[in-house]
């Protein structure tokens, strides 16, 4: 533990100083990049040393009773797989974002800016590690304003204030429905301690109904489950690249360590419980892709794309859940690992396209893609690793993405050989693989339309090409997806101990062989890549003989095409989202001289905002009663007092 | 193997399926007449000692809805000069899906009904899933003629369930359905092609014109 | 891997292109024409192999990479079948989505590689193919979870092999369900009529071609032959669930598996020449009433 708390304070560190020395800010810069990744890495030691060399918690395990202050912190193995999301991630996020910061150095506070940056990692870290109610809330609050403060970086502008605020009022929603779960959940006990919630400390189904909806809900609204997830596009999109990058590959990630963490403590739930999160995720992943090809913003689009990564990993533990309802415990494994594994994996290649994209907008200026077009050529490396993130992202072998989902895979379609109500969920594979083609629309969309091709916007052209800076840790990401990819092996062993410790399986069960070999997935991605380069190889001997001429593309000889002339996003999409209809999240605005469609947030914009105006149109009806004069406060400190004594009288009666 | 009915009913549902999901009037008339022409096979499939009853009934079901119905059907169209439909209320898809969900509910709670023993298993689910799909055609597409085409896959859906218990009741009861099907369908047909004479054309959304 | 697996995998890497071949000669025989030879396309395949290549400066890497992968992808999703009926090269526990995925990747590449060249109408065939797609592979997911439920395994060695023979008298209903509906699943999957016409000129109304225009010499033999052997592999699959019905040894699987390849290349013909084309924005109605099909496959199944 001191080995995690001294990495903690070495980022802190870092960060004060980067605040603190702002009138240097090319030593502040490297005092807190070199500070912070190699706080990140120290912490980081104690979680690794878990994951991949046995033992089981450090600092005291969490149904233990020791005194002091190791009570409140402590890694366990459920932890342990989440440090690496919140550390490693989040170092190469602070290597990227002091080199992206710095052209703001003149017009932002952007020192103040790194020390935000540096509280919300250490915040995070709080959050998976608390061992009581009262650090885990307190890290979940500091988490979550931290989180805002980065997001408004660009305040001066309407639409991050709007995303801003919306935000607000949801994540203090979120934390509202868990204080009522843990409220619940405690009961009358004097002790804060996660030891406590054992599950004979909720009395009865209906006090578990409701601790598990009251957290669903809390923990959906922080993963950006749909329905709660209409925060999430415009949050992510206002906020500076890496700070996107960290919402979405990290921050989202805590509303799922709370669920497992909940089902950890609860003990298995019960087969409804399942059944809605396994909906709510089909739901999520679904409409979030269709809903993200409906986007021409860079960043809104990958920030959908969040949600129905999320919406696979629900998918995951709602299968867990239902697994162990239904006493398939093989089959709920190979759910929640899946899950477990696909939370990394999203850390990891989302983290990396919010990168590219960084440095996309950050080298061209423009969020919009059907202003951009052609970027392979400028930017060479960082298109290369863009495409290993959407390789990864859509899910196709030989990367990470694919390993996740061919457990999810597995295991619902081994739903369906089961016996009772369970086979019904098979129907939920079906689900999934659509999400994967829409998936490979809105990719291909994405990358063909911004590095592919010729510019669509001449002014548009990139500025000085110093993508040098930028590159490493999208670099380091694209390494770890191919790595996990390749070779899932390394991992799929901590993965099934985790797994079976969410799911309250015993040590060392039978089930723990449910995963079966990844070795078969490693040949085949080696023999897919051993392939492909015999293929390249076999086609250069021969063209090496042959004639090889250049000349302008031919179209079937239209000569003349422009930049303006190649197909654009909108127009890319527009066939799929016709066939989906009403549900594609597309207006069309028709005026007698114009035309073009429009993407709402259905959610938001059908939903939130009426709901919030009447809301508001209540409030203000309300506002009489602050009447400004002390006469009215008196009368009702007196009509209050009144109302007690009354109570009094009465409650005492038999 | 399966037994020779419970390849027929399975053929309903295909013919049921293709109604939802084709947009030409023509093809949708060819379909309700093809799942008559199931339906009179049926009877004699499901009871194989011969009976008077039985092949009367076989009989009659084939002239009136393989036969009869189709020709009239085809008849309104030419005179209507209509040939396809146009998008319906939620969308060929969304039908498709719908219908196919509709199955699966049939399927799902056939089970927990309190029902006598049928001979055939497949027999309840078929019924109710064309009795649904029927509906949903009826209140979901727009032109007149096709309204006619689910009302009649409504009709043979509870014929299929009357045929269920054909043995235990006596022979007016499939006459009257029988009948029911004729008049509604002379009756449409009558209004049809008045609505036709009125506002050339068969778009029930202007029924709501019609006002002194 | 056993001798008929190896025999098996090698007759149809050799017969793909004989296929597409089969299938326009029947479609010309049915329209009273002479049409080309049925091996023409290994014709082809050796007049582009060793022609010359015109690259437009505006491609990258990825345009000449796309032919490449698409090709090797194909070619490993072949070897996941089991084509002699009993065993394939390639097996492990849901390898039915590798399969899925490989064919994936392939296309992904390949609307990359169009998309490189900056043309509007290689954007416009990848639009579509991709549309068509979102269609066909949740389809193609439904059947083989027919098949999954119906044999109880997880590979397709055993959702294609001898598990669907002991199992084929039961569930009969669900698997020509499932068949017609892979059926479908092919015509789309294979780009031909009723969802595109390869046999069109007209770059406005094409999918697939268009997206090939600018590819040349050998990218192009690499193409034409992926897309034949894409048509070997879901032809394949559609035979050996029908002829599962039939317990045979293992050699004689295999033989039976070539004979009902020409067949359906023979059925695809008959289809292309008996329907038009679909107007594109009915072609989704299309792949999800083949989804329906399969769907009550599934719900006859599961019940």
């Amino acid at each position: 533990m001191i080995l995690f708390a001294s990495g903690l304070g070495l980022i802190l560190l870092g960060g004060l100083a980067a605040f603190g020395l702002d009138r240097r800010p090319a030593l502040a810069d490297r005092v807190f990049q070199w500070s912070a990744v190699a706080g990140c890495l120290l912490a980081l030691a104690p979680a690794l040393s878990l994951l991949f060399g046995g033992g089981r918690w450090i600092g005291g395990p969490v149904d233990s009773i020791p005194a002091g202050p190791d009570a409140l912190f402590g890694i366990d193995l459920l932890s342990a797989w989440f440090l690496p999301v919140v550390l490693g991630v989040g170092g190469t996020i602070v290597a990227y974002g002091v080199p992206y910061l710095r052209p703001e150095r003149g017009h932002r506070r952007v020192g103040l800016a790194h020390l935000v940056l540096a509280v919300l990692l250490v915040a995070l870290s709080g959050v998976v590690t608390a061992r009581t109610i009262v650090a885990f809330l307190a890290s979940w609050e500091v988490m979550a304003v931290a989180a805002w403060l980065l997001m408004i970086f660009e305040h001066e502008k309407r639409e991050t204030w709007d995303a801003g605020m919306v935000y607000l009022v949801l994540t203090h929603a979120c934390t509202l429905a868990l204080i009522g779960m843990f409220a619940v959940w405690r009961g009358g006990l004097a002790d804060w301690r996660f030891a406590q919630l054992t599950p004979s400390a909720s009395s009865g189904p209906v006090a578990t109904g409701l601790i598990l909806s009251l957290g669903l809900i809390g923990f959906g609204i922080k993963a950006g489950a749909f329905p709660f997830h209409f925060w999430l596009p415009g949050a992510h999109a206002a906020a500076p690249s890496h700070v996107s990058a960290l919402l979405s590959g990290i921050m989202l990630k805590v509303g799922i360590y709370g669920l497992c963490r909940m089902i950890a403590l609860l003990g298995p739930p019960p087969a409804w419980w399942g059944w809605i999160v396994l909906l709510m995720g089909l739901a999520s992943s679904v409409l979030g892709v269709l809903w993200a090809l409906a986007q021409h913003d860079l960043k809104r689009l990958l920030a959908y794309h969040s949600v129905e990564n999320i919406g696979i990993i629900l998918m995951g533990l709602g299968l867990g859940a239902l697994g162990t309802a239904y006493h398939q415990p093989a089959l709920a494994l190979l759910g929640v690992a899946g899950a477990l594994l696909h939370t990394l994996n999203h850390a990891l290649f989302k983290s990396l396209l919010f990168l590219g994209a960084g440095a996309v907008v950050r080298e061209t200026g423009h969020r919009e893609i059907d202003h951009l077009g052609g970027l392979g050529r400028p930017m060479p490396r960082t298109a290369f690793a863009f495409l290993i993130g959407s390789i990864a992202i859509v899910g196709l072998p030989p990367l990470n993405g694919f390993v996740s989902e061919w457990w999810i895979f597995r295991g619902l379609l081994g739903a369906g050989l089961a016996s009772g109500g369970l086979r019904a969920a098979v129907v939920m594979a079906v689900g999934l693989a659509l999400t994967g083609a829409l998936a490979l629309a809105c990719f291909s969309k994405l990358f063909g339309v911004v590095f592919l091709g010729t510019p669509r916007d001449e002014s548009a052209g990139p500025r000085a090409p110093a993508e040098s800076d930028l590159i490493g840790p999208q670099a380091a990401l694209a390494a770890s997806c191919v790595v996990i990819g390749v070779a899932p092996g390394l991992i799929a062993p901590s993965v099934a101990r985790i797994a079976g410790l969410i799911l309250s399986q015993p040590e060392g069960g039978a089930t723990l062989g449910a995963l079966g070999s990844a070795l078969p997935l490693s040949l085949l991605s080696a023999v897919l890549v051993l392939l492909i380069g015999l293929g390249w190889l076999a086609r250069r001997w021969t063209l090496v003989r042959r004639l090889r001429r250049s000349s302008t593309t031919w179209a079937c000889g239209y000569a003349r095409a422009t930049g303006r002339m190649q197909y654009t996003a909108s127009s890319y999409a527009s066939p799929l989202l016709a066939a989906f209809g009403p549900v594609s999240g597309i207006r069309q605005v028709r005026t007698q001289a114009s035309f073009h469609t429009r993407a709402i947030e259905p959610v938001l914009d059908l939903l939130g905002r009426p709901l919030w105006s009447r809301v508001v149109a209540a409030a203000v009806r309300l506002r009489p009663l602050q009447a400004g004069t002390m006469r009215w406060y008196l009368l009702y400190a007196i009509l209050c007092l009144l109302g007690l004594l009354l109570y009094l009288q009465f409650a005492g009666l038999p | 193997m399966q037994p020779f009915h419970d390849v027929l009913l399975l053929l309903v549902v295909l013919t049921n399926f293709w109604v939802l999901g084709t947009t030409r009037l023509s093809s949708m008339i060819r379909a309700a007449a093809m799942q008559g022409l199931l339906l009179a096979a049926l009877p004699v499939a499901l009871y194989p000692h011969v009976s008077l009853h039985i092949v009367g009934l076989a009989i009659g079901t084939l002239l009136v809805k393989a036969v009869v119905l189709p020709h009239f059907l085809t008849r309104a169209i030419r005179e209507a000069a209509v040939r396809r439909e146009i998008e319906p209320l939620i969308g060929f898809t969304a039908s498709l899906i719908l219908g196919a969900a509709a199955v699966a509910l049939s399927f799902a709670i056939t089970p927990r009904l309190e029902l006598p023993d049928t001979p055939s298993g497949v027999l309840i689910p078929v019924a109710l899933s064309t009795v649904i799909i029927g509906l949903l055609v009826l209140t979901t597409r727009n032109k007149a003629l096709t309204q006619v085409v689910g009302y009649l896959i409504l009709e043979n859906g509870i014929y299929v369930f009357g045929l269920s218990q054909a043995e235990r009741v006596p022979f007016l009861v499939e006459v009257g359905v029988l009948l029911d099907v004729f008049a509604g369908v002379f009756i449409m047909g009558i209004v049809v092609f008045h609505i036709n004479r009125e506002f050339d054309s068969l778009d029930s959304a202007r029924l709501t014109e019609l006002r002194d | 891997m056993s001798l008929t697996a190896a025999l098996g995998l090698l007759a149809v890497l050799l017969l793909a292109p004989a296929l597409p071949g089969i299938a326009n000669r029947v479609k010309s025989v049915v329209t009273g024409r002479r049409g080309a030879p049925v091996l023409q396309l290994y014709a082809d395949l050796w007049k582009s192999w060793r022609k010359g290549a015109v690259y437009s400066p505006t491609t990258t890497i990825l345009f000449r990479l796309g032919p490449v992968v698409m090709v090797c992808t194909a070619l490993l999703a072949a070897g996941l079948l089991p084509l002699d009926g009993t065993t394939s090269p390639i097996r492990f526990t849901g390898d039915l989505v590798a399969f899925a995925g490989l064919l994936a990747l392939g296309r992904f590449m390949l609307v990359l590689s169009a998309l490189d060249t900056g043309s509007s109408f290689e954007g416009m065939g990848a639009s579509r193919e991709v549309t068509f797609a979102v269609f066909a592979e949740p389809a193609l997911i439904l059947c083989f979870t027919v098949f999954v439920v119906a044999t109880g395994d997880l590979r397709l060695q055993g959702m294609l092999g001898q598990p669907l023979t002991h199992t084929w008298v039961a569930t009969a209903p669900s698997l020509l369900l499932g068949a017609a509906s892979l059926f479908i699943v092919s015509l789309a999957e294979t780009n031909r009529v009723p969802i595109d016409d390869p046999l069109t000129h007209l770059e406005l109304t094409m999918v697939h071609e268009v997206m090939v225009l600018d590819h040349s010499g050998p990218d192009l033999a690499l193409i034409l032959y992926a897309s034949a052997l894409k048509m070997a592999l879901f032809g394949s699959l559609v035979v050996r669930v029908l002829v599962a019905a039939a317990a045979v040894s293992t050699p004689m699987a295999l033989g039976l598996l070539l004979i009902g390849l020409v067949v359906y290349a023979m059925a695809v013909g008959v289809v292309e020449s008996v329907m038009a084309r679909l107007r594109m924005n009915h072609v989704p109605q299309l792949l999800v009433g083949a989804s329906a099909t399969a769907g009550f496959g599934l719900i006859l199944l599961l019940r």
